[in-house]
């Protein structure tokens, strides 16, 4: 019988190697978007909402739990527009707070990444 | 279940009878090859080696048929209401010498599958739940072309065998949505066997490769309506819906079967397959960007006893498993109609079981067979969570009887019975996030998938044979009638006659 062994042995090889379907069960990542104003004033409280639209499934996760300038959002891997839009108290190099209306967008980022995904976007002051 | 019980105490002592009561013997080439004593071999079969070994005499015919099928409502939408195909059919199996054979089949069908919705791609039960959709659909028409053959030789207790067999298919609709899937579906298996003791071993590998190119037009005027890349359980890659209609889809796999069995056909025998087939599905529009990769993986064992004396009698157990992955690529920003992946997810997961155990008994030209067994299904959309799960116990009772009311003619009659009942069910769906067309397609699935069917059916054959020569004519007529327990029923019409040789 040994003689049977070595070619069935390979035939099971073949099929179970073929066999194995790269499963990927990692479906959800973790991003993180920081807002700055692009000068020296410095954010200290955001209140907005921020509309994440993943571009493949067109499927729409939205949050408003900003923490100072950033939020971190659990999504599903994939691309996404981003769409922000709220209220920002920033303080001056002179020290004076000031209440602005702002709006942030990105028509593309990659959140594929398993790990932590970061991106920072630069807002435009509404008023 | 009381339906199915009468049905059964009818159908028992009918069969009994026949199984009892006395007859010519019953050793034509005709009995030995479509005998229902055959099932208990007939997987092992699909090993060319055994197969070209498997029956003593050589046995050809030509057919010219029809099959039909009619659903009061459709039982799966995808696959329509049902089907109007006529077919030209010749199959051979000759034994060239007592050390080799041949076989072969080559087959012409077309016709027409009617009223079929959310499918525009062919081959439904081998590529979905990834095919492309909508919401209207229509008749579609069919030609197929099969066509196949093999060769088995002995070598002392070796024999080796191999098989091809290529189906080449064009489905296509003459109106709006105009539809067309183009399949071409080789298939290659080289087996071996060998006679060790009192048993006989084989082994078998299969290799396939399966091509289709997709396609939805529209002519007139009126304008155009999505079509939809569906991903399972009612939902849709958006971003590559609505007007990317041209895909093709690439696929094939590898199957391997071994097989052992008593030489005299007593004692216990056993058949394990283990096989896996993948199909891409790729955007012929977008430099055939890779959209989702289905991934079928399949196992299965049969064990039985059996032995043949006066009686055949068997016994056998069933299990198999199918596994259906589906993985989606993630598409990121385009450069020149030129799309990377950025990621796979693996989004769909369904799983199948089936188990069964049955029980033969028949003489040379009378056979009744009694199989139950449960089979549970299962499906899952991950992410939003969809899932859709049943699982079902059924029961099968089927009889056949050869007799000769003449010397030149042979009447074969076949009957048989079933009964399938939901024993659970689960449906989890995000209907507020769904749209109504999809809505009112799963709950049409659900209802359906839980249904119970109760189906009964018979076949009647007429063999009358020339004087002093090997040719014959034949007619065959059978109907199966299905009653779900939604309400609906469905009824299959099987006519052809020919000629043998």
């Amino acid at each position: 019988m040994k003689q049977y062994y070595i070619p069935l042995s390979l035939m099971l090889l073949v099929v179970i190697l073929n066999a194995c379907a790269p499963v990927e069960d990692d479906i959800f990542t973790t991003a993180r978007i920081t807002i700055t104003t692009g000068d020296d004033t410095s954010i200290t409280g955001v209140q907005a909402q921020a509309k994440l639209t993943n571009v493949n499934t067109r499927q729409v996760t939205s949050s408003a739990d900003f923490v100072v300038n950033n939020i971190t959002l659990e999504l599903l891997r994939g691309a996404y527009q981003i769409d922000i839009e709220g209220v920002v108290a920033c303080v001056s190099q002179d020290g004076t707070t000031r209440h602005r209306q702002f709006r942030c967008q990105c028509d593309y980022a990659e959140f594929a990444s398993r790990d932590m995904n970061e991106i920072t976007l630069n807002i435009i002051f509404l008023d | 279940m009381t339906d199915m019980k009468r049905l059964i105490l009818t159908t028992i002592p009918f069969l009994a009878t026949i199984l009892v009561s006395t007859a010519a013997n019953a050793d034509s080439a005709l009995v030995e090859h479509t005998t229902l004593g055959l099932m208990t071999e007939l997987e092992a079969m699909r090993n060319p080696a055994l197969h070209g070994f498997g029956y003593r005499t050589s046995f050809s015919q030509l057919s010219l048929g029809i099959d039909i099928q009619r659903q009061s409502q459709a039982f799966v939408l995808e696959k329509g209401t049902g089907y109007t195909l006529p077919y030209l059919k010749v199959n051979t199996f000759h034994h060239l010498n007592s050390r080799s054979s041949v076989w072969g089949e080559a087959s012409y069908t077309t016709g027409k599958q009617h009223n079929i919705r959310w499918n525009s791609t062919s081959d439904y039960d081998l590529l979905q739940p990834y095919i492309l959709a909508d919401t209207l659909g229509g008749d579609t028409r069919r030609e197929r072309y099969a066509i196949s053959g093999g060769y088995a030789l002995r070598l002392g207790q070796w024999s080796l065998g191999a098989e091809m067999s290529v189906r080449a298919e064009q489905e296509y609709r003459q109106h709006d949505p105009r539809m067309r899937g183009i399949v071409t579906d080789l298939t290659m298996r080289l087996g071996g066997s060998y006679g060790l003791g009192r048993y006989r071993l084989g082994a078998m590998i299969e290799g396939n490769i399966y091509k289709q190119t997709n396609s939805v037009a529209f002519y007139r005027e009126e304008g155009v309506i999505p079509e939809f890349q569906m991903t399972g359980l009612g939902t849709e890659y958006s971003r590559f819906s609505g007007d990317k209609r041209s895909l093709y889809y690439d696929g094939g796999g590898v199957a391997l079967m071994l097989h052992a069995s008593p030489i005299n056909q007593n004692g216990l025998y056993t058949d394990i397959t283990l096989d896996e087939h993948r199909y891409h599905r790729k955007l012929a529009d977008y430099n055939s960007m890779p959209l989702t990769d289905l991934y079928n993986e399949h196992a299965g064992v049969t064990i039985g006893w059996k032995r043949v004396r006066n009686y055949k009698i068997a016994v056998f157990g069933h299990f198999d498993y199918t596994r259906r992955t589906g993985n989606e690529h993630v598409g990121g920003t385009s450069d020149a109609r030129y799309f990377p992946v950025i990621a796979c997810l693996t989004m769909y997961k369904s799983h199948l079981l089936n188990g069964y155990v049955g029980a033969l008994l028949g003489k040379a030209n009378r056979h009744i067979v009694l199989t139950a067994g449960y089979t549970a299904r299962s499906e899952e959309y991950v992410y939003p969570q969809r899932q859709l799960g049943t699982s079902h116990v059924f029961a099968q009772l089927q009889g056949q009887y050869f007799f000769r009311p003449s010397n030149k003619l042979w009447l074969t009659l076949n009957a048989q019975a079933s009964y399938r009942a939901c024993v659970s069910d689960e449906f989890v769906m995000p209907f507020a996030n769904m749209n109504a067309n999809i809505t009112q397609l799963m709950r049409h699935k659900y209802n359906y998938d839980k249904a119970n069917h109760t189906t009964i059916g018979a076949k009647a054959r007429a063999d009358y044979a020339w004087k002093n020569t090997r040719y014959g004519l034949f007619a065959e007529l059978g109907g199966d009638f299905t009653f779900c327990s939604v309400g609906e029923h469905q009824t299959i019409f099987q006519s052809s006659i020919g000629i043998t040789f």
